[in-house]
């Protein structure tokens, strides 16, 4: 749009010096300007206060006001109460500056209504570079305003919502944070009350085979109990590290059976379960380490000799393998399928879908179980 | 020989501070006290001299343990050990505690326990190895278990 440049040739603006005093009515230029439906004035800046000189009647239809009404006077006419004093300002400056400025603006109409300009204002100079009118143009954006401040509005709205939300969901989670704290506390308590009340059993019990037995469920209760206090010392409670749990459940069985003449040899590679399987696991570990200690070096000939219990743990090729060795006298012996213990092992190796197998190994027992494992994730146990 | 300890113990569930009491008194150890609450606790802690005090965090008026804890700490009539099936409500500091034996302990764990203080407090630093399920606060894993 040509009036929108801010130098133009001298002789392209005689005409527009013509619009003002209201001639040259053969002017095309002018013709057009008067009759366009883009609202415009100019004003002079020569004068004093800026005053306008020229508005067509898109201007006036715009503002509803008369021609007479507006000629001679300072634009501010169109400010009111709710316009922005940053955007006055803003235009305020580009005149001082003489310099062209495009601002929205809220103005006023005669009636006092309101309404969205997109506001454009270029200075005009002859060819001498003096500074000889202001153009504006006024753009009535009050529909794109209002679908403006709905957007914005609508934005409001989902950022409350979604804020809402979010801190429900965060209490719930904390809720739930708390729930889980709060069971596994009594969990661990249930499982020490469980130890302390076989212990004080025991303690009453003067039949050693009726000691035995207990000492032999209070070893198993205690198997889960290391399970579940290591299982809450990791960072995620889904994930275990048998190897750790092996670690303790060794020394633990060790120093209690009070045998230092067995000496552990661990070799554990850091493992990690899914928490739904290290009970199993604890148990079945808990079941070969304590036949060990209690069958193979019982009666090696020379009696307190020196013996070895060994545990490996490695994890080829998505299975977890333990071994559990002993140097003691070997199965050769045992009397079968009946006990207790061989079938819990038996089964819980079918609830892991494990193979098992005892090999002699002439000294002493090598059992050898190979658990099929999902993926390992590295790193997610403190 | 080394000298056995005095133990209070401050627990709020009967049949836990029945059998830590048999436990400690089976190692060679004694039993000055037991309180159930934190009110009964810092009273217990003031008419007593005790070497050790067990110190569960949630007693009978809530999870009041940890204050317990500061109260002895702050007399220093006796040194505290959580022992707690909840040890990351532990502060980091732990307010001046030795540590804290992880609840459920085995009977052996609490054993070597029983040991391990026992030789921390009379003849620091302690020469058995630290037992599964006991942790060293910040300050004594400086004094006691210097890293290698
Ligand atoms: N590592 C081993 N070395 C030598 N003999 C063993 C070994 N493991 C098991 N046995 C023999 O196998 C038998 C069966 O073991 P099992 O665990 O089923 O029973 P238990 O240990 O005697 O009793 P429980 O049912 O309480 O475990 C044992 O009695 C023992 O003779
Ligand atoms: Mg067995």
């Amino acid at each position: 749009m040509e009036w929108k440049r801010t130098r133009e040739p001298a002789d392209a603006w005689h005409m527009t010096d013509d619009l003002h005093v209201e001639h040259g009515k053969g002017d095309p230029f002018a013709a057009a300007i008067r009759a366009t439906r883009m609202s415009m004035i100019i004003t002079d800046p020569r004068q004093p206060d800026n005053p306008v000189v020229f508005a067509n009647d898109a201007f006036l239809r715009l503002t509803g006001y008369e021609r007479h009404e507006v000629l001679g006077k300072n634009c501010r006419f169109l400010q009111g109460p709710k316009t922005d004093k940053a955007a006055v300002e803003q235009i305020r400056a580009a005149i001082e500056e003489e310099t062209d400025v495009s601002v929205d603006i809220l103005n006023y109409r005669k009636d006092g209504s309101t309404f969205w300009n997109a506001l454009y204002i270029s200075p005009v100079s002859n060819d001498k570079g003096d500074l000889q009118f202001f153009f504006a143009s006024q753009l009535d954006v009050s529909d794109r305003k209002h679908s403006e401040s709905r957007i914005n509005a609508d934005k409001d709205r989902f950022e409350k919502a979604v804020k809402e939300r979010t801190a429900e969901l965060e209490a719930a989670l904390d809720a739930q944070t708390t729930l889980l704290h709060e069971v596994d506390h009594r969990v661990k308590n249930n499982l020490q009350m469980i130890s302390s009340l076989i212990i004080m059993q025991r303690r009453t019990i003067r039949d050693e085979g009726t000691r035995r037995s207990l000492t032999t469920m209070l070893e198993r209760i205690e198997a889960l109990s290391t399970v579940h206090r290591r299982l809450y010392q990791s960072k995620d409670v889904s994930k275990f590290d048998v190897a750790d749990f092996a670690k303790d459940l060794v020394t633990d069985l060790l120093t209690a059976s009070g045998r230092a003449e067995i000496s552990p040899a661990l070799d554990l590679q850091p493992i990690i379960i899914s928490a739904e399987k290290a009970t199993p696991i604890a148990l079945m570990v808990n079941e070969l380490v304590t036949n060990a200690l209690k069958h193979a070096f019982k009666s090696k000939p020379d009696g307190m000799s020196a013996g070895r219990l060994g545990i490996k743990m490695s994890q080829p090729d998505g299975h977890l393998n333990i071994e559990v060795s002993d140097d003691g006298i070997g199965m050769a012996d045992a009397n079968g399928d009946a006990s207790f213990g061989m079938r819990l092992i038996k089964s819980l190796a079918r609830q892991l879908r494990a193979e098992i197998e005892w090999r002699d190994t002439g000294p002493g027992t090598k059992v050898v179980i190979s658990i099929p494992n999902e993926p390992q994730e590295k790193g997610n146990v403190s | 020989m080394i000298e056995p300890l005095k133990v209070l113990i401050i627990e709020d569930e009967a049949l836990l501070a029945m059998e830590l009491e048999s436990l400690v008194e089976d190692a060679g150890h004694s039993v000055v006290g037991w309180a159930t609450s934190s009110a009964e606790a810092m009273a217990m802690a003031d008419a007593t001299e005790a070497d050790i005090a067990f110190v569960d965090i949630h007693l009978s008026d809530g999870p009041s343990g940890i204050d317990v804890a500061k109260y002895i700490g702050e007399r220093k009539s006796s040194t505290v050990v959580f022992m707690t099936a909840n040890p990351k409500r532990i502060p980091d500091h732990f307010a001046g505690a030795i540590g804290v034996i992880a609840k459920p302990y085995t009977m052996n764990g609490l054993t070597s326990a029983l040991r391990y203080l026992q030789e921390g407090v009379r003849r620091p630093p302690p020469v058995s190895a630290r037992p599964a399920g006991f942790t060293l606060s910040p300050a004594f894993e400086t004094a006691w278990a210097p890293a290698a």
